[in-house]
């Protein structure tokens, strides 16, 4: 069974138990479950993009943060689905259009970059939600939870998919060679411009997603809290912690970090952030390829290439 | 009139972001480490002599020199104790930066996180020389002046001991050309340990002056680091000559750029300047590319 297989087996059954939480476990645990599935769809969509080319995007909250935007000031306009569908498609059409000039730059000016970007565009949303004077839009009406809970599984049910269909084709063979050597990779005629720009494109359009969702469990829209940098962060934690080559690592990261954030976030916020910062600084030091390597490695698997994730 | 007050209020935030791209650009001139902390450490430098003078009633004037003088101490220790390691992992040059960016991220976030453990998010205040004076047609706060005079004087002694010094020259060939320099003589090694505590020297120096005319809060940081970068990347990354000039540039653009706006336009004008700044000239203002 080739690794595409198994991660496929896998996401069924496990997207089938989890299908089945919102009917038995209370709202706590529904809510609990679709913030993890909201991690899931962040990290792999980042994934699918930075971790595949090396182009570390630390500004990933912003097509998080436009999802949720485009879906508050569309609500009660459209249907939901539409709303939702905008946001995903204005992330995208974001990320293209940034992404023709961000792209030519390489390295840590991109990750400066892409932080930058984000912070652009959240103050830009603030200034221009206080010009029409709607500050903290409410979106009456949002569905229950448990709803929420099942189009957020699908959506990363879909992210995974997805993550899994660029990895293991030609698409993604062309973006971990631009990862290698970007040079040597456009002098064997590896179309790398295009390349990068569409697996940008197609990173934005599930945080685009899971914004708008999120925003509906929120109750309202608040920009600061949409376009939290802290997001961006939190995602490249996570592909850190879990590592590896296979959308299957940053699975791992998601669920430790959420199982940590549901111990400490709400009683001591600061006490977690300060661990998230321990346990960055600690992976990147000691295990800058992760835990998964370290688990696949003891199961004699074919070698696993320390040095595929990079940062 | 107006417009001599805003030339004043332009010089004051120049001077303060000369003085923090200088340290930044210093780090990543000598050592390509990226510190995306610089802003924090400012902040840390802010909390310093604000602690001190809300209970001790200490002078910041008497905190600067004490932030000057233990603040490369802290630098040194997290270099050995991090930034040694991340060295011996043998990577490649451009990987060694984004890694350094990451490490510098977790100590922001340990930072931010830690003082608003201790002293809660609460913007602080305290009010030093607050009274204005007028020179002809104008009219500054005294603490403003005073932190326009020793931020002047800093970058000056900075530029001073960059051009005129043996050390100096040292810390600009280890800057131009690393292994070249080692060849030559220069011990690169101390080269960086040396830019490393000037660097936090000056962020927590540049913290203390702005504690002084400024509220300051744990999570002020972001916006200065986000500012230092863009002096540094205007003025050429490892161009600290180059750097100071883009500071007053930068200072000048936001003091007439909120004048003509409005001051919510702040942050919408930084972050513009920034990303700008990255898409169009990478290489800085004077750079060849």
């Amino acid at each position: 069974m080739t690794e595409r297989t198994q991660n496929f087996v896998l996401l069924a059954l496990v997207a089938a138990a989890a299908a089945l939480l919102p009917l038995f476990a209370g709202s706590y645990w529904t809510s609990v479950g679709l913030e993890l599935l909201m991690w899931v769809c962040l990290v792999q969509s980042w994934f699918m993009f930075s971790a595949l080319t090396g182009y570390v995007s630390l500004g990933h909250v912003v097509f998080f943060g436009l999802g949720g935007y485009i879906t508050a000031v569309l609500w009660g306009k459209t249907a939901i689905w539409i709303a939702v569908a905008s946001g995903g498609g204005a992330a995208a059409l974001l990320a293209i259009a940034v992404g023709l000039p961000c792209l030519r730059v390489r390295g840590p000016y991109f990750v400066m970059l892409t932080f930058g970007l984000a912070e652009f565009v959240k103050h830009m949303v603030i200034n221009i939600e206080t010009a029409v004077d709607s500050f903290g839009r409410v979106l009456i009406g949002a569905p229950d939870v448990r709803y929420l809970f099942w189009a957020m599984l699908a959506i990363a049910a879909a992210a995974f998919i997805l993550a899994n269909l660029v990895r293991f084709s030609k698409f993604g063979d062309g973006l971990r060679a631009i990862r290698e050597e970007e040079v040597a990779a456009e002098t064997i005629g590896i179309p790398v411009g295009r390349l990068k720009a569409i697996a940008f494109g197609l990173s934005a359009i599930v945080p685009g997603l899971a914004g708008g969702l999120m925003v509906m469990r929120a109750g309202s829209f608040d920009a600061t809290y949409s376009f939290d940098p802290l997001i961006s962060l939190t995602i490249i934690c996570m592909a850190i912690i879990g590592g590896g080559d296979s959308p299957r690592g940053p699975l791992l990261g998601a669920v430790l970090l959420v199982i940590l954030s549901e111990l400490l976030w709400s009683r001591f916020p600061e006490l977690y952030m300060v661990i998230v910062g321990i346990t960055l600084m600690v992976f990147v030091l000691v295990l800058p390829s992760g835990l998964s390597s370290r688990i696949s490695r003891r199961k004699k698997s074919p070698a696993p290439t320390a040095r595929e994730v990079r940062i | 009139m107006l417009t001599t007050q805003l030339l004043v209020g332009a010089l004051v935030s120049g001077a303060i972001y000369a003085l923090m791209g200088a340290g930044l650009n210093l780090i990543y001139g000598t050592t390509r480490l990226l510190n995306v902390a610089h802003g924090d450490l400012v902040m840390l430098g802010a909390f310093v002599s604000w602690l001190l003078f809300s209970t001790l009633n200490v002078s910041p004037l008497i905190s600067a020199l004490l932030v000057v003088l233990v603040f490369p101490f802290v630098g040194l220790l997290i270099y050995r104790s991090v930034f040694t390691r991340l060295f011996q992992q043998k990577l490649s040059a451009e990987r060694i930066e984004s890694n350094s960016l990451l490490l510098f991220f977790g100590i922001s976030v340990i930072l931010q996180n830690v003082v608003a453990l201790t002293f809660t998010n609460t913007p602080r205040a305290y009010q030093y020389l607050d009274t204005v004076v007028g020179f002809g047609d104008f009219g500054i706060t005294l603490n403003r002046a005073l932190a326009l005079g020793i931020a002047v004087f800093a970058v000056g002694g900075l530029t001073l001991y960059l051009t005129r010094s043996w050390w100096g020259l040292a810390l600009r060939a280890a800057m131009q050309g690393r292994d070249l320099a080692a060849i030559v003589g220069v011990k690169v090694s101390l080269v960086h340990e040396l830019s490393v505590a000037i660097a936090f020297g000056l962020a927590g120096l540049g913290g203390v002056l702005i504690s002084t005319f400024e509220q300051i809060s744990p999570f002020m940081g972001f916006t200065f680091t986000v500012s230092a970068f863009i002096v540094v990347i205007l003025g050429g990354l490892g161009n600290v000559l180059g750097g100071m000039i883009a500071g007053f540039l930068l200072g000048a653009v936001e003091t007439l750029g909120v004048a003509l706006t409005g001051p919510s336009y702040r942050s919408l004008l930084l972050y513009g300047a920034f990303v700008l700044v990255l898409t169009l000239r990478p290489q800085g203002l004077w750079g060849k590319r």
